[in-house]
């Protein structure tokens, strides 16, 4: 769980650790359904630990992470400020896959095309998911809007997979 | 100078692309300019053929008659006294005759017809010698025929014939403007005719030597007298007639007919073609203002996009409506020539003012003021049909017009909810005509003008029927007169009948290939091809069928007032009736063929969204 | 199972010598009932052709159809139109909605042509677009309606007979993402009423929900896939979030 969300969602106001975790869910709906509570206690300790964020226990009740009151240092109100005005966009990783087809080829070590259908076949299963939870949600939801982001980014990339496709087939027919 | 070029370059190119809707448009509007040439030019044709014909023959300017009157029995012959009379009175400065004139039965080739027999002297007459076209004058055995009735019963020189039992061999044909001609000889009821026989039958006018004549004379049927006057001032004609007078006992009639009469009396022929020919015109250019706006107005659309890239390059309006306009004028003045050339061809064929006068009066006039009458007429239906599209083309913004959004059709609730509860090739049908209501108008108006074409023409056919049948004319020979109208009414409505179905053929293209979405989209949701090309023409017929309703009673007005207020003739039932249903089959069977041929078409090519 | 369509060996050819052009190239294709089949490739690929051959709208070269029991592509013109009219249902990628009938008038059109009665086909056609989700919008004309309700007036269309087999060429070519929401649900909503689908799409997200997925490259069937089984990963995995 990214250190800033977290910090983030402190931003608001003290809160406890199960409020964070509702909040959390109800924001990605059905993509937080796995959600690990012992991630977001990991990183709670970690930001604690870097002074960003401090932890009050609720008096008299045994110190259960859950029941611990988050609260932003100073510090961690800066880093949320600055978090927010940053433009940087999370990285895709083509470059893996790319170089998989090209050792693949090389080495002899498999049939490129057929990689790419697997891989076909995997993204259009994710994509079939993605758009069964998306029509599951109503129109308003925060869910439905990642949910969107999700189905469009895996479109790209499925078309992205059918250019390798035709350039990995006039390859091989043209040797 | 360079926009000139441009915009000539544009015309003749798109002319060029679309050479059939050019070939129709220019057969559309040519109809129009020929009718209207030929009524124009017949204005007044025989006045020239005539007066030649009385300066050659030394026609007289009064002729006076005498003759039995009909139903007594004769106590004695008519007196030629009131006759010589005139000889001496003041105004008269020459005179031929009295001439004997007898009333025979002439037979020949099968035709019995009572004629006008006048004696003459094989010399020259010093008033009104015909003019012998064909063979020799008057000699002893020998019979001189009039050439128009001539003509109408056969008959040339060397035939003979009977006179009262007598035999006679034509010895030549003649031409006079002492009567008017067959069969109009009568008509001033001067003639010497049977006993007890009405006046006013066709008569035929002879000539004989004089003793020929006096011998056709009997107790029974007693001779009568002629006598030609030439004045000092022929225009006063008429003034002569009323000052003097061939009063006589009661036992004979008597008569004074001036040149002018005459003249009018041979005009009648032509201007009968006239009366029917110039409202007749007028049909045929409304006819050709609908088919022009119907062409023109379908091109304009198609040229939305045209007219997008000529304003995105930096055409003004002006230029860009100037560019529309300029092929259809190119084609109206085409057009106009061609219609000029035709009608003044064709003009000697319907003017021939018979052939009982002299000199062909093939070149009716063709002034520069009709000319020009008709240049303007072409310009003008040209115009009035394809300005506003031009305009209003021309006006679309930029745009759109390169978009190429034609114009949404508007919704017409009635129809589409009417339409419903039809059987389905009606509710194509209404539905089509729902989406270009003014296209539907346009074409019931047209069917009204086609028949109210063929109505009048009915009714001068029922109203000359109707006399005819009172006066029991033609005694089986070919009349002229009928004739002549019948050629000029068929030529009519040759035409109106030709501008008709060109209209509906372009309507009915028009139309189909203005539905063919529509068309296509019913044929994907499971519309027969049957089904389809029944609506379409539907779309046609359904606005033709109160157009043909309204022509009937506007035909019968427009004879009427043509004829000037004579006879209003009303065809029998079952004729219009005819004209109707001949109308509507018409219709049908001329967009039948647009609407199969774009019934056939896969639909899948018109639906195509893309080439997949 | 008998297939409710069946096709074999089917191919359309343009022009002639060198410009010959084929558009299908030899085709087979079964489809049983209460299935839904999409067929993906690039522009140009004939997949529209293949579907115009399928409803009947246009003529194969060469090859069999059996649709129905029918053998469409021995059928006359007007038995065709009877086949679009009573078995076939189809969706434009254009739409070819009237513009100058209402949403209702519309969708009852392919009941008229039919022969229904008027009152008949309104009811079907307002109960049809009931279950699109356009109840409300009955009397709008389609310049009054979005692209996505344009849309869904031609499914309802495409239904009001009752069809067979509904065949759609690229339903959600000119939607925009929300629109294609819409037209997926209502796509997957009559998958689970049983009826039976042929899609043609470059979009992946439909394909994506069909029962069997065929990619297609000039004129040729090149690939079918059945997707069953479950992701690799989770949603969560997929968003983005770290374990």
């Amino acid at each position: 769980m990214q250190q800033e969300v977290v910090l983030a969602m402190l931003a608001k106001e003290p809160t406890h650790g199960y409020e964070l975790r509702a909040r959390l869910k109800q924001a990605l709906g059905p993509v937080g359904e796995e959600l690990n509570a012992g991630q977001i206690y990991v990183t709670l300790t970690r930001l604690e630990k870097a002074g960003l964020v401090t932890a009050r226990p609720t008096a008299g009740v045994q110190e259960r992470p859950d029941r611990k009151v988050y609260e932003l240092t100073a510090a961690g109100q800066q880093r949320v400020a600055e978090w927010l005005a940053e433009v940087s966009w999370p990285r895709p990783d083509l470059t893996e896959f790319h170089l998989k087809l090209i050792a693949a080829a090389a080495a002899r070590l498999g049939d490129p095309l057929a990689i790419v259908d697997a891989q076909r076949r995997e993204l259009l299963r994710r994509l079939r998911d993605a758009q069964r939870a998306a029509m599951a949600e109503s129109a308003t939801s925060d869910a439905a809007l990642l949910l969107e982001g999700i189905v469009l980014r895996l479109q790209a990339d499925l078309r992205w997979l059918e250019a390798c496709e035709r350039t990995w087939t006039t390859r091989r027919s043209q040797s | 100078m360079g926009r000139l070029t441009l915009i000539s370059r544009l015309a003749a190119r798109d002319l060029r692309h679309r050479p059939v809707q050019a070939v129709l448009l220019l057969l559309a509007i040519t109809a129009a300019t020929v009718t209207l040439t030929l009524g124009l030019a017949l204005n007044g044709v025989t006045s020239g053929p005539y007066l030649s014909t009385k300066a050659v023959t030394n026609g007289p300017d009064v002729t006076a008659s005498v003759w039995p009157s009909a139903g007594e029995q004769p106590e004695r012959p008519p007196s030629r006294d009131g006759l010589t009379a005139l000889e001496t009175a003041s105004g008269a400065v020459a005179h031929s005759g009295p001439y004997p004139v007898a009333s025979a039965t002439l037979r020949a080739r099968g035709h019995t017809v009572p004629v006008q027999a006048e004696g003459r002297d094989e010399a020259l007459a010093a008033v009104d010698q015909p003019l012998v076209t064909e063979g020799t004058w008057v000699r002893p055995g020998g019979v001189v025929l009039e050439r128009t009735f001539a003509q109408a019963l056969g008959l040339t020189v060397g035939g003979r014939v009977s006179l009262n039992g007598q035999s006679f061999h034509v010895t030549g044909l003649a031409v006079t403007a002492a009567v008017p001609e067959y069969p109009g000889v009568c008509f001033f009821l001067s003639c010497n005719a049977y006993n007890g026989q009405a006046q006013a039958s066709d008569m035929g006018m002879v000539w004989l030597t004089q003793a020929a004549a006096r011998s056709l004379g009997t107790s029974a049927t007693p001779l009568g007298y002629v006598l030609n006057l030439e004045l000092s001032h022929p225009a006063d004609a008429a003034v002569f007639v009323n000052t003097h007078s061939l009063a006589g006992p009661s036992s004979q009639s008597s008569a004074m007919t001036t040149w002018q009469q005459i003249q009018n009396a041979d005009n009648d022929l032509v201007s009968v073609a006239q009366q029917v020919l110039t409202p007749g015109g007028w049909l045929a250019v409304a006819l050709a203002i609908a088919s022009v706006a119907v062409l023109a107005g379908g091109r304009m659309t198609e040229q939305t996009r045209r007219v997008g890239l000529l304003k995105a390059a930096g055409g003004t309006p002006a230029l860009v409506a100037a560019v529309l306009l300029a092929e259809h004028v190119l084609l109206a003045l085409v057009a106009a020539g061609a219609g000029l050339g035709i009608g003044w061809l064709t003009a000697p064929l319907l003017s021939s003012a018979g052939a009982g006068l002299l000199g062909a009066p093939g070149a009716p006039a063709l002034t520069a003021g009709t000319a020009g009458l008709v240049v303007a007429v072409a310009l003008g239906v040209t115009l009035a049909a394809t300005l506003v599209p031009a305009v209003r083309a021309a006006r679309t913004s930029t745009v759109s017009a390169l978009a190429d959004s034609a114009r949404p059709p508007r919704r017409r609730a009635l129809l589409i909810a009417v339409s419903a509860l039809l059987p389905v090739p009606l509710l194509i049908g209404l539905r089509l005509i729902a989406r270009r209501p003014r296209r539907a108008l346009l074409g019931a108006a047209s069917t009204a003008v086609t028949v109210t074409g063929i109505v009048a023409v009915l009714a001068a056919h029922h109203a000359y029927d109707l006399v005819a049948g009172r006066f029991d004319w033609f005694a089986g020979l070919s009349d002229p007169v009928s004739g002549r109208v019948s050629q000029v009414m068929a030529v009519l409505t040759v035409v109106l009948l030709t501008l008709a179905a060109v209209n509906t053929v372009i309507a009915g293209w028009a139309t189909a290939l203005e539905a063919r979405q529509p068309s296509a989209l019913a044929r994907a949701l499971g519309g027969t091809p049957r089904q389809v090309s029944v609506g379409l023409a539907a779309a046609q017929v359904l606005p033709a069928l109160p157009g043909a309703l309204a022509g009937i009673p506007l035909g019968i007005a427009l004879f009427a007032v043509a004829n000037s207020g004579g006879v209003v003739s009303v065809p029998p039932a079952s004729w219009l009736a005819a004209v109707v249903a001949g109308t509507l089959a018409a219709v049908a069977a001329l967009t039948a063929l647009p609407a199969t041929l774009g019934a056939r078409r896969p639909a899948a090519l018109i639906l195509r969204s893309e080439v997949a | 199972m008998t297939a409710l369509l069946s096709a074999c060996g089917l191919c359309k050819e343009y022009g002639k010598g060198d410009a010959l052009v084929r558009a299908v190239d030899d085709i087979d294709l079964d489809v049983a009932v209460g299935e839904t089949v999409a067929i993906m490739g690039p522009s140009g690929c004939g997949k529209s052709t293949l579907l115009h051959l399928l409803g009947g709208l246009d003529r194969p070269t060469r090859g069999e159809i059996e649709l129905a029991g029918s053998r469409v592509d021995q059928l006359g013109e007007r038995a065709l139109a009877r086949l679009r009219r009573d078995a076939v249902g189809f969706v434009f990628q254009a739409f070819h909605l009237m513009d100058e009938l209402t949403a209702a008038e519309n969708v009852e059109l392919p009941a008229l042509l039919a022969g229904r009665s008027p009152r008949a086909a309104r009811r079907r056609a307002l109960e049809l677009l009931d279950r699109t989700g356009l109840a409300d919008r009955a009397r709008f004309l389609p310049s009054a309606l979005s692209g996505g309700q344009r849309q869904r007036v031609a499914i309802a269309r495409a239904l009001a007979n009752d069809p067979a087999i509904v065949l759609a060429d690229e339903p959600t070519g000119n939607l925009d993402s929300a629109a294609t929401l819409d037209v997926l649900r209502l796509f997957d909503d009559l998958h689970r009423a049983g009826q039976t689908l042929v899609i043609v799409t470059h979009d992946s997200r439909i394909a994506a929900t069909a029962d069997r997925l065929i990619s297609m490259r000039d004129g040729e069937f090149t690939d079918e896939t059945r997707l069953t089984g479950g992701t690799a990963g989770s949603l969560g995995k997929l968003a983005g979030l770290e374990g």
